[in-house]
C-alpha cells in the first residue's frame, strides 16, 4: 500500500519551485498515473510529494507556423488528443495519444509527467524525438532547454537535477513534405507497447529523402535513435528493399531485454518489421 | 453493438424472458450496495499477513516480539500457537484430501502461503509490523512441474505422496481396445494448457466480529455463504449455528471463492484471540500470489475414427499441476476427463488423470472448471482430423454430436439437447461471411456444460439448494435463499421464476441472500448450478405459496370441481374464464386472516436424485471466432464472433447476455492473453499492468444465436448458461489459426512468438519438401 506522505500543494510554478527546493525526498506528481502504480507497489515512498498539476501556467497547446508547437507539461494526453491544431499539423501525435492507456488514464495523465517518469516504454518520447522535439526544463534559478533525445539518461533517469522540473515540449514547425508514423507493438491495444517504432521522413521537390528519423522505444534503457539506418535512407528515393534494410538496422542497433511478455529475439524482430512499415508509411504520407 | 437472435422461441411467459433489469442495479449503480470491502464495524482492527518468500521451506523459528512493540500492534498469531495445524480442504468427505494449514506450522509449499498474521489499530501500522518479524526457514529443494514432480527422486511435498501425486480420477465406457481397431485412422497429440487468474473485481476480503459470548460474524466476498459457515465451524471448532456468514453484494468469484482463503481464516483466528473486529483485504498482488488458479494441464490425447468420420474411441492422460494443495482441484480433475468427451458419443472412451503437487501457487475449480482445458485439446485435435481424412469439420461433428436421450455410460443420460440447430445457425454465419481478407480466418469449437453438480464430497445433509417464499399482507413477497448472488444475476433469475410461478410481478418480489442467519443452506454459486437447482427450489417454495393462497380463493369462488385457478399478473381467476377473477392483494389479505393472521410461506428444495454422476442436465453451444492475425509480428486480433447455445429456457435474457459476453472475454483470454509465467515458484506477473485482461472497451464482438430447447430436470425447462461458455473459445482461435497457415499450435494462452516459431517450422519444411 502507499505509504504515508505530506502533500504539497503549491499556488503557482514560483511557489512550486521554491517549494521542490526546499523539501529533500520529494516526488512531483503532475497525474500521477505512473507514480502511483510505482508507490503502491512500494518501490519508492516519498517523504513529500509535489502537486503541479493544477498549475495553469503549464496547461496550454501553443502553435505557431513559423515556431512550431509548444506544449506545456501539464497538459493532459487528452488535451493533446483532442487538439485541432495538432491533429492538423501533427496528426502522428493524436494517433500515439489515442493508443495511449485509457480515456481515464489520458484524462488524467499529463505530458510533462510522463516524459519525466521516463519510461522505455512510454508512448510519447519516441515520436516526439521523431519530430526533433526539445523540452525546457527548470528550477527555481532558471531553465535550460535541450533536444528531447537528450533528456533521457536510463530506465527511469533524466538528467533533471534536484529541484528542476519539467516545462514544456518545443516541436519544430513540419517542414514541406515531411511526415511521420508510429507504431507499438502490444497484446491489447491499449497496453504500452512491447517495443514501438517511430519514424519520421521529410523530401525533396525531386521525392528523395531530405531528412530521415528513426527512433525505437522499448528496445533499450532509453528511447533511441538509429542513425546507421537514417544514414542509409538519407538522399535515396523510395525503395521498399531499401524500408526493410533499414529494418534490419533497426532490429540490430538495439539493445532490448528478454522479459515474460517477449523474447530479446521476438522484440528484435518487430523492431525491424515496425520499422519497415512505419518508414513506408511516413514515406508514403510526405509524399502526400 | 452485439446481435442476439432467438431461434424458435417458447410462447411467452409473463415475468420469464421480458426484459427484466437486474434487481441489483439501482444498489450498484448509485454506491449504495455494501460489499465487504466497504464494511467498517467499531473498534475494528485491520489484519495484515506475512507470506513465505520460499517454495518450500521448514519454519524453524518466528520471533514476532519486535512487531508487538509498535505502538498500535494488537495481536499477532502464528500455526503453531493460535490455530495447532488444523487441516482443512473442502473436500470433507476425504480427510486425506483435507491438507491445508492455512497458518502452517512447520513447512510452507509455495511462495505467498501466509505465515504469520498481525493486527493493527491502522491498516499501515498492520502492515509495517510484517518488516518485524522474523521468521528462520530451512530452505527445502523445491520442484514446480507436475512431469519433474512425478520422478522418483523429486522432493516430497506432503509426507505420504508417493510421487506427488494428489488424486487420481479414471472414467471409463465400452470396450476401448476393441473400438480402436474398428477405427480406420488414429491420432495423437500431447497438449499444454496453461492457468489463468480468477480476477474478481473485488479482491478476497474478510472483516471477522466475535464476540465473548461465543458468537463469530464474518463479512466475506465468496460464492457460498454455506460452504463458509460450516468450513470455518470446522476449523474453528465452533458449531455452525453460532457462525454468521454476511455476503450481501459480491464483486465476482468465477470459481475462486468457495473454499476458505487467508482472509476470513485469519482475521477470524485474530479477531477470536482479540475480541475486536478484524478486517483482512487483500491487495491485488496478495490476490494473484496467495489465492488459487485454473488447473494448468499436460494433455495426451488419442482418438480413433472410421473414413467417414464417425468416431470410434478416445483415451486420455492427464497431468494436472496441482500447485501446493488440493482445493477444488479433484473435481477439476474428473469434469476436465468427463468434458473431454463433449459433446460427442463415444463407443469407447478411457480417461486417467493424475493431479500432481508442486511448490507452486495451489490451482482449483474456475469458471469452466477443467473444460476449456479438455476443449483446447479435443476441438483442435478433432479439426485436424477431419483435415487429415478431407472431412467437412462441422459435418463430421454434427454426425457425432450428442443428441436428446444419448447415454454417456454410467456417467449420464442427456434429456435435451440443441446442437443440431448450432450446426445450422454457426453454417449460415461462416457462409453469409463470404470471401474474408487474406489475413483473417474463421475457427470453430463445440462443447457442452453441466447444470450444477451430482457430487457431494461436501457431505452436506442439507438439500442442496433451499427457498422460502413469503407473501404479505400487501402482495409483496419476500424470497429467501441460500442461493447466492455475486454478480452473475442470480438474485433477479430467481426473483423472474418466484414472479412468474406466483403469478406477480418481478417488482413485487424481494430477494434476500448472502446472510446464513435468515436464509437457507444452499451450495451457492458454482458449477452452473443455481438457475437450475436453486430456480427448482424457488419455483417449489412459490407453487407452495401460491396452492395455499388458491385453497382460499377455490373456497371462496364456488365454482364447479373440474375449473382451474391460476394467478397472473397479481389476478386471482379461473384458467377457463380469465376475466372472472380477484385481485391477488384482496386475496392474499383474507387468506392471511384465514391463517389466524400468519403470513403464507412456502417452503421450497432441490436435490438432484438418480441423475447419473455429474449433472442433471447439459447445455450446448458452438461458436465460431473470426481472427485477424500479423502474419510478420504474430499478433492476433479477435474480429467477430458468433456463439450458437442452447441453454434451455432463457430465464432472464438480459443476465444470459451479460454472463456470454463476459465468459467470451475471460475465454478469449485464456486462448491468447491471460498467461501466468513462473520462475522458481514466483509468479512473473502480479499486477494488471503485466497480466493482460481484455478492457471494456476493447472487447471483441459477441454475437449470439440463442437455441431454446426444453430441458425436463430445470424449472420452466432452463439449464446452464454463463460458464460453459468460457470452454470453446481458445481452441476456436487455434482452430482459426489452422485454416488461416495450417499451423497447430498445442499450447495455450498461443503467443504471437509460438506464431512465428510454427509458421518458420512451416516454411522450413515446406523448403525441404521442394
Amino acid at each position: 500500500m502507499i505509504h504515508d506522505f505530506t502533500y504539497l500543494k503549491p499556488g503557482s510554478l514560483k511557489e512550486a519551485l521554491a517549494m521542490y527546493a526546499e523539501h529533500d525526498d520529494c516526488k512531483v506528481i503532475c497525474g500521477g498515473q505512473s507514480l502511483l502504480i510505482v508507490m503502491r507497489q512500494g518501490m519508492i515512498s516519498p517523504e513529500y510529494v509535489l502537486d503541479i498539476k493544477h498549475i495553469k501556467e503549464l496547461d496550454y497547446i501553443k502553435f505557431d507556423p513559423k515556431d512550431g508547437l509548444r506544449i506545456g507539461a501539464t497538459t493532459t494526453h487528452r488535451e493533446i488528443e483532442k487538439s485541432d491544431v495538432i491533429k492538423k499539423n501533427y496528426p502522428v501525435l493524436v494517433e500515439m495519444e489515442r493508443k495511449l492507456a485509457s480515456v481515464q488514464v489520458r484524462n488524467w495523465g499529463t505530458i510533462g509527467g510522463n516524459l519525466a517518469h521516463a519510461d522505455s516504454a512510454g508512448d510519447p518520447a519516441p515520436v516526439l524525438i521523431a519530430l526533433d522535439a526539445e523540452i525546457t526544463v527548470g528550477n527555481k534559478d532558471g531553465q535550460r532547454t535541450m533536444p528531447l533525445e537528450d533528456f533521457f539518461v536510463d530506465y527511469f533517469e533524466t538528467v533533471l537535477q534536484k529541484g528542476e522540473i519539467v516545462l514544456e515540449v518545443h516541436v519544430p514547425a513540419p517542414a514541406a513534405r515531411s511526415a511521420a508514423a508510429y507504431q507499438k507493438f502490444n497484446l491489447l491495444e491499449s497496453d504500452m507497447g512491447i517495443v514501438a517504432s517511430a519514424a519520421s521522413v521529410t523530401l525533396d521537390e525531386n521525392g528523395a529523402c531530405k531528412d530521415v528519423r528513426i527512433v525505437l522505444g522499448n528496445a533499450g534503457p532509453t528511447p533511441r535513435r538509429v542513425k546507421r539506418a537514417e544514414e542509409l535512407l538519407k538522399g535515396k528515393t523510395y525503395d521498399e528493399a531499401l524500408f526493410a534494410e533499414a529494418g534490419k538496422i533497426a532490429s540490430e542497433d538495439c539493445e532490448p531485454v528478454s522479459d515474460i511478455h517477449a523474447s530479446e529475439e521476438h522484440r528484435r524482430h518487430v523492431l525491424g518489421v515496425l520499422t519497415k512499415r512505419m518508414l513506408k508509411k511516413a514515406w508514403e504520407q510526405a509524399r502526400g | 453493438m452485439n446481435k442476439y437472435t432467438v431461434i424458435n422461441p417458447h410462447e411467452p411467459f409473463r415475468v420469464i424472458n421480458t426484459h427484466v433489469r437486474n434487481i441489483d442495479g439501482i444498489a450498484k449503480v448509485t454506491g449504495r450496495a455494501v460489499y465487504t470491502f466497504d464494511v467498517k464495524l467499531p473498534g475494528m482492527l485491520y489484519g495484515k499477513i506475512l507470506r513465505s518468500p520460499h517454495p518450500h521451506a521448514k519454519i524453524l523459528k518466528i520471533d514476532y516480539s519486535k512487531a508487538l512493540e509498535i505502538p498500535g500492534v494488537m495481536g499477532v498469531v502464528t500455526g503453531k500457537e493460535d490455530t495447532l495445524g488444523v487441516k482443512q480442504g473442502i473436500w470433507r468427505r476425504y480427510k486425506d484430501l483435507c491438507d491445508e494449514q492455512i497458518l502452517p506450522v512447520d513447512k510452507v509449499r509455495y511462495i505467498g502461503e501466509p505465515v504469520v498474521a498481525v493486527a493493527a489499530i491502522t491498516e499501515e501500522i498492520a502492515e509495517k509490523a510484517l518488516d518485524y518479524i522474523d521468521v528462520e526457514y530451512e530452505v527445502l529443494p523445491a520442484v514446480f512441474e507436475p512431469m519433474d514432480a512425478i520422478k522418483k527422486d523429486a522432493p516430497e511435498i506432503h509426507e505420504g505422496f508417493e510421487r506427488n501425486i494428489n488424486v487420481t480420477r479414471h472414467i471409463e465406457w465400452g470396450d476401448v481396445e476393441e473400438a480402436f481397431e474398428e477405427a480406420d485412422y488414429i491420432r495423437e497429440d500431447w497438449f499444454k494448457c496453461g492457468g489463468q487468474a480468477h480476477m474478481c473485481m473485488e479482491t478476497r476480503c474478510a472483516v471477522s466480529s466475535y464476540t465473548p459470548d461465543g458468537k463469530l460474524t464474518i463479512y466475506h466476498s465468496n460464492q457460498s455463504p454455506y460452504y463458509m459457515q460450516a468450513l470455518m465451524a470446522g476449523v474453528l471448532g465452533m458449531r455452525e449455528g453460532d457462525i454468521r456468514i454476511i455476503s450481501t453484494y459480491v464483486g465476482g468469484g468465477f470459481g475462486g471463492k468457495f473454499e476458505l482463503d487467508g482472509a476470513i481464516f485469519c482475521s477470524a483466528v485474530l479477531s477470536i484471540k482479540l475480541k475486536r473486529p478484524v478486517k483482512i483485504v487483500y491487495t491485488r498482488e496478495e490476490d494473484f500470489i496467495a489465492t488459487k488458479r485454473r488447473t494448468p494441464m499436460y494433455y495426451y490425447t488419442r482418438t480413433g475414427v472410421k473414413k467417414d468420420g464417425t468416431f470410434c474411441a478416445r483415451e486420455a492422460k492427464v497431468f494436472t499441476n496441482g500447485g501446493a494443495y488440493t482445493g477444488m482441484g479433484a473435481t477439476a480433475l474428473y469434469l476436465t476427463g468427463f468434458f473431454h468427451s463433449f459433446p460427442y458419443k463415444w463407443k469407447a472412451y478411457r480417461y486417467d488423470g493424475y493431479r500432481v503437487y508442486t511448490n507452486t501457487l495451489p490451482s482449483t475449480s474456475m469458471r469452466g472448471f477443467g473444460a476449456p482445458q479438455a476443449m483446447w485439446c479435443s476441438e483442435q485435435q478433432i479439426e485436424w482430423i477431419a483435415a487429415d481424412l478431407g472431412l467437412d469439420p462441422i459435418e463430421m461433428r454434427r454426425k457425432n454430436a450428442h443428441e436428446e436421450g444419448t447415454i454417456i455410460p454410467g456417467q449420464a443420460t442427456i434429456a435435451s439437447c440443441g446442437i443440431q440447430q448450432c450446426f445450422d445457425e454457426i453454417k449460415k454465419w461462416i457462409d453469409s461471411k463470404g470471401q474474408l481478407p487474406p489475413n483473417r480466418a474463421i475457427g470453430i469449437s463445440a462443447c457442452g456444460f453441466m447444470s450444477g453438480g451430482i457430487f457431494n464430497w461436501f457431505d452436506t445433509p442439507y438439500s442442496f439448494s433451499s427457498a422460502v417464499v413469503t407473501v404479505n399482507q400487501d402482495g409483496t413477497v419476500e424470497l429467501n435463499v441460500g442461493a447466492q448472488e455475486i454478480g452473475q444475476g442470480s438474485n433477479t433469475t430467481l426473483a423472474i421464476i418466484c414472479a412468474e410461478t406466483l403469478g406477480v410481478k418481478v417488482e413485487d418480489v424481494k430477494v434476500h441472500s448472502g446472510d446464513t442467519d435468515f436464509n437457507p443452506a444452499d451450495l451457492g454459486a458454482w458449477g452452473s448450478r443455481q438457475t437450475l437447482m436453486a430456480g427448482n427450489a424457488v419455483k417449489m417454495a412459490a407453487e407452495d405459496a401460491k396452492r395455499q393462497i388458491l385453497e382460499f380463493a377455490y373456497a371462496q369462488s364456488g365454482l364447479n370441481i373440474v375449473y382451474d385457478l391460476d394467478i397472473k399478473d397479481r389476478w386471482v381467476h379461473a384458467i377457463a374464464r380469465p376475466e372472472r377473477g380477484e385481485d391477488f392483494v384482496k386475496v392474499v389479505r383474507r387468506a392471511i386472516r384465514g391463517k389466524d393472521g400468519q403470513r403464507i410461506v412456502g417452503r421450497g428444495y432441490y436435490t438432484p436424485h438418480r441423475k447419473g454422476m455429474i449433472s442433471p442436465a447439459y447445455s450446448y453451444m458452438l461458436q465460431a471466432v473470426e481472427i485477424e492475425v500479423d502474419e510478420e509480428t504474430g499478433k492476433i486480433r479477435l474480429c467477430d464472433s458468433l456463439t450458437a447455445h442452447d441453454c434451455g429456457q432463457p430465464i432472464n435474457h438480459l443476465g444470459l447476455i451479460g454472463q456470454l459476453e463476459g465468459a467470451f472475454s475471460m475465454a478469449a483470454g485464456y486462448g491468447y492473453l491471460e498467461y501466468m509465467p513462473f520462475e522458481d515458484g514466483k509468479l512473473m506477473n502480479p499486477n494488471l499492468v503485466d497480466y493482460k485482461v481484455i478492457r471494456a472497451t476493447e472487447m471483441p464482438p459477441a454475437n449470439i444465436a440463442e437455441v431454446d430447447t426444453y430441458e425436463p430436470e430445470g424449472p420452466y425447462g432452463a439449464k446452464e448458461a454463463g460458464e460453459g461458455l468460457t470452454n470453446p473459445t481458445a481452441a476456436a482461435i487455434g482452430n482459426a489459426l489452422f485454416r488461416l497457415f495450417g499451423i497447430q499450435i498445442k499450447e495455450c494462452p498461443i503467443r504471437a512468438e509460438m506464431i512465428l516459431k510454427a509458421l518458420k517450422e512451416k516454411r522450413e519444411k515446406e523448403q525441404q519438401g521442394k
